[in-house]
């Protein structure tokens, strides 16, 4: 969808993207011949239709553009099922700490699969006597999981 | 005044850009392949991810390099037929790592995330009226599942199909050109006439149509070591491409399926040999 300014036969640009309201987004657009302004308000089923694309609405750069779309990941689905795993058996877990090296890997790494991935992981480190991952033990899980 | 295609980019939403940039990581991810082969039939029930699970193992017996990714994300059924239903995912310096099957087959499916008690469920700005954009959301899934997993340098990519003619074709459209289809029937009349449909909606495509594979050709009676009639068919309905093998119903395959165990152990039975030789006809027709 684009944006033309009648009067100045220019194209307009995306200005602003709010934080949805019940299911709907309100997208500033302006003329940048004449300033003039005018917003776009989606109703939930277009605001659906777009996100079921997979991606973020408005500029990268815009921190506004992430609460727009709900999420930083193009799956701002929910899919049951990876919530932690440890969750829910008794005792808390051991802490594990994450190098930044290998919470840069982890997120990498769809939404939908990374809660499943840092429980087995950490579950994986915890077994070995480690409270650290880093890339090694990364690579260690890889090799032991036949991957 | 200017028209649509008059103005270059979209004044800064970026969507294109975005769907196009995924596009090309779907590209990047499947350099390695080889082969992409979807299995699909539009009718459902006939055996299709049975067939795939096993045709991968057959073919992995020669020495191919096979992976499989599950696309009935709302009946995955090849994590169980893997054993891989608690496989872990781990993220590798550039993408994430799929789990094996003993026999070294690479898997993605759902079943690996979500419990069987559970469904698929997405988040959504709209209530209801799901059949407005699930489908485009599935497929947004399957995108980033291509883009973010690590297939590899292999020989082979069997995509096991979800059920639905019209679906056979959405993923013709969806997926790389060079995606062939193998359809699965089972000898009936109403399977072989849904079947029909698919292949008629896939020629009007790119994709190529290897062949079809009649699943549950006959059953194999473990008692008297022989092939029994389990269909009973006017045949008036035959397929117009080539088929591909036939391969009888077993119990003990289904029991296989369950277990996750793994081709090698069906080898010298009936079933085994029928998809052999299927694995062979597939090679050929590659």
């Amino acid at each position: 969808m684009k944006f033309l300014c009648v009067p100045c036969d220019t194209p307009m640009k995306l200005q602003t993207v709010a934080p949805p309201d019940r299911g709907s987004l309100s997208i500033v657009y302006a003329c940048p011949e004449c300033g003039y302004e005018m917003a776009m308000l989606t109703n939930a089923y277009e605001t659906q239709a777009v996100q079921s694309l997979g991606v973020r609405i408005g500029p990268e750069s815009d921190s506004t553009a992430t609460a727009a779309s709900g999420s930083t990941c193009p799956f701002s689905a929910m899919i049951p099922g990876t919530e932690d795993a440890d969750r829910g058996q008794g005792a808390e877990p051991i802490p594990v700490r994450w190098t930044a090296a290998a919470e840069a890997r982890l997120a990498k790494i769809p939404e939908f699969v990374r809660p499943m991935a840092r429980t087995g992981i950490e579950r994986f480190a915890r077994d070995k006597g480690i409270l650290e991952v880093d890339e090694q033990i990364l690579d260690e899980a890889r090799d032991f999981f036949g991957m | 005044m200017k028209g649509y295609h008059d103005i270059v980019g979209d004044g800064g939403s970026g969507i294109l850009e975005q769907v196009a940039e995924l596009r090309g990581r779907i590209t990047d991810g499947l350099a390695g392949v080889r082969h992409l082969v979807a299995v699909g039939s539009g009718k459902g029930g006939v055996g299709k991810s049975t067939l795939t699970m096993h045709l991968a193992g057959a073919l992995r017996a020669r020495g191919l390099r096979v992976a499989i990714l599950d696309a009935d994300f709302n009946g995955p059924s090849q994590a169980r037929m893997a054993g891989v239903q608690r496989a872990l995912f781990v993220p590798g310096p550039h993408k994430v790592s799929l789990p094996r099957t003993s026999d070294g087959i690479a898997v993605f499916s759902m079943g690996s995330i979500i419990p069987e008690s559970e469904a698929l469920d997405f988040e959504s700005a709209a209530h209801g009226e799901s059949h407005t954009w699930r489908a485009t959301r599935e497929f947004s899934l399957l995108g980033e599942i291509l883009a973010s997993f690590e297939w590899g340098e292999i020989d082979l990519l069997l995509f096991d199909l979800p059920p639905g003619a019209e679906r056979t074709v959405q993923y013709a459209d969806f997926l790389d050109p060079r995606t062939s289809f193998l359809l699965v029937t089972i000898p009936s009349d109403v399977s072989r006439g849904v079947v029909a449909r698919s292949v008629a909606a896939l020629s009007k495509g790119s994709n190529r149509i290897l062949g079809y594979v009649e699943n549950m050709s006959g059953y194999y009676c473990r008692d008297c070591n022989a092939i029994k009639p389990l269909f009973t068919s006017s045949d008036s309905s035959a397929l117009d491409i080539p088929c591909l093998g036939t391969v009888p119903f077993d119990p003990e395959l289904a029991r296989h399926c369950d277990l996750g165990i793994p081709f090698a152990a069906l080898r010298d039975t009936p079933v085994g040999r029928g998809l052999d030789q299927v694995a062979q006809r597939f090679l050929d027709a590659l």
